[in-house]
């Protein structure tokens, strides 16, 4: 009897274990991240390649942590002034961050190849200030591969940003265009 | 014209082309050539890394510079991994085994034919400029590698 009670709870406590929930935990280190600047002046875009993501597959949770000295500009001039204290301050603030939930992620089959509009909430932090982001993205399933794009406006102010005077106020967007690419593969 | 009016209006005339010459150059200077600059420090993988996780701070105070022109590095390790990014520049990470986290090394359009017969497991010093440093990250729920791009291998 003490022998069955035994193999009872040493058996429940294996499937309890077995079973509890997998982490479906997606990581990106194949990224692209793009900004573009338009004035009638000049148009300004630098790339990164260096983010890295994860997406949890069955909560949704998505984060980017962008390492904001990889941006590269055309200019080393845009570079430096880009860089410097008085813009990103990126010695000071060396990553930005994202952290959010896609809200219908169940929608996505990721086992099945397709393309699903997704909707991603949550906080982006650039230099300190912190303000919500409500995005629409792109999910790609193609041969287990798992693809994520997204578009979206950021308006620099709002990331204590700004540009009182001088060549950057004129030749800079308030308003500036991000383009977002990662590709995913299993932890 | 008076000679004297000739003369000031050629010295202004030639002040104004000198100034006129310095902001073009300025607007279109060149990018920094990484490989050609000094090196700043020697290290192994395992010291930068270990720098980082001890106290992130010191080290970006150290390493990073203000106008993004941060240091250049020189790291020994081991080739832990080989992989490409999406702009098609080969990434080396430079790590141990027994490490949390290693030196991710991005290679450039003009260097990636020289990261192409690295083996893993082989031991390589890779110059690079710091992007940014290591770290466990509490929303990734990972630890990040030390950044480096504009990187070529260095054989001493």
């Amino acid at each position: 009897m003490k022998k069955l009670v035994l193999t009872t709870v040493v058996l429940t406590v294996f499937a309890l274990t077995a079973f509890k929930p997998i982490a479906n935990k997606l990581i990106s280190k194949d990224t692209h991240i793009s900004f573009y600047s338009h004035t009638a002046i000049e148009d300004i875009t630098a790339n990164n390649y260096k983010v890295v993501s994860t997406i949890d597959t069955s909560t949704g949770d998505v984060v980017y942590s962008v390492p904001m000295q990889s941006f590269e500009f055309e200019k080393a001039m845009m570079q430096k002034h880009y860089n410097s204290k008085k813009f990103l301050d990126t010695k000071k603030f060396p990553k930005a961050k994202f952290t959010g939930k896609i809200s219908n992620i169940n929608d996505v089959d990721f086992n099945k190849d397709g393309s699903y509009e997704v909707q991603v909430a949550g906080d982006l932090t650039i230099k300190g200030e912190t303000q919500a982001l409500n995005e629409k993205a792109t999910i790609t399933v193609e041969a287990g591969k798992v693809t994520l794009d997204s578009k979206m406006n950021i308006v620099l102010a709002n990331f204590g940003v700004t540009f009182s005077g001088g060549k950057p106020s004129t030749n800079i967007a308030k308003e500036i265009e991000v383009t977002l690419k990662a590709v995913y593969g299993k932890e | 014209m008076g000679k004297r009016t000739k003369i000031i209006t050629a010295i202004l005339g030639f002040g104004l082309l000198i100034v006129i010459g310095v902001a073009y150059y300025m607007f279109n200077m060149p990018q920094r050539d990484v490989q050609s600059a000094k090196t700043d420090f020697s290290l192994s993988s395992s010291e930068i890394v270990n720098q980082y996780l001890a106290d992130a701070n010191i080290a970006n105070e150290k390493y990073l510079q203000e106008e993004g022109d941060s240091k250049i590095l020189a790291v020994t390790g081991k080739v832990f991994a080989i992989s490409e990014d999406l702009n098609n520049q080969k990434v080396i990470l430079l790590k141990d085994s027994s490490e949390k986290a290693g030196v991710s090394c991005t290679f450039t359009k003009e260097t990636n034919k020289n990261a192409e017969n690295l083996q893993i497991g082989e031991t390589i010093t890779i110059k690079g400029v710091i992007r940014s440093g290591a770290g466990f990250d509490e929303d990734l729920d990972l630890y990040e590698d030390v950044i480096m791009e504009k990187c070529d291998v260095i054989r001493e």
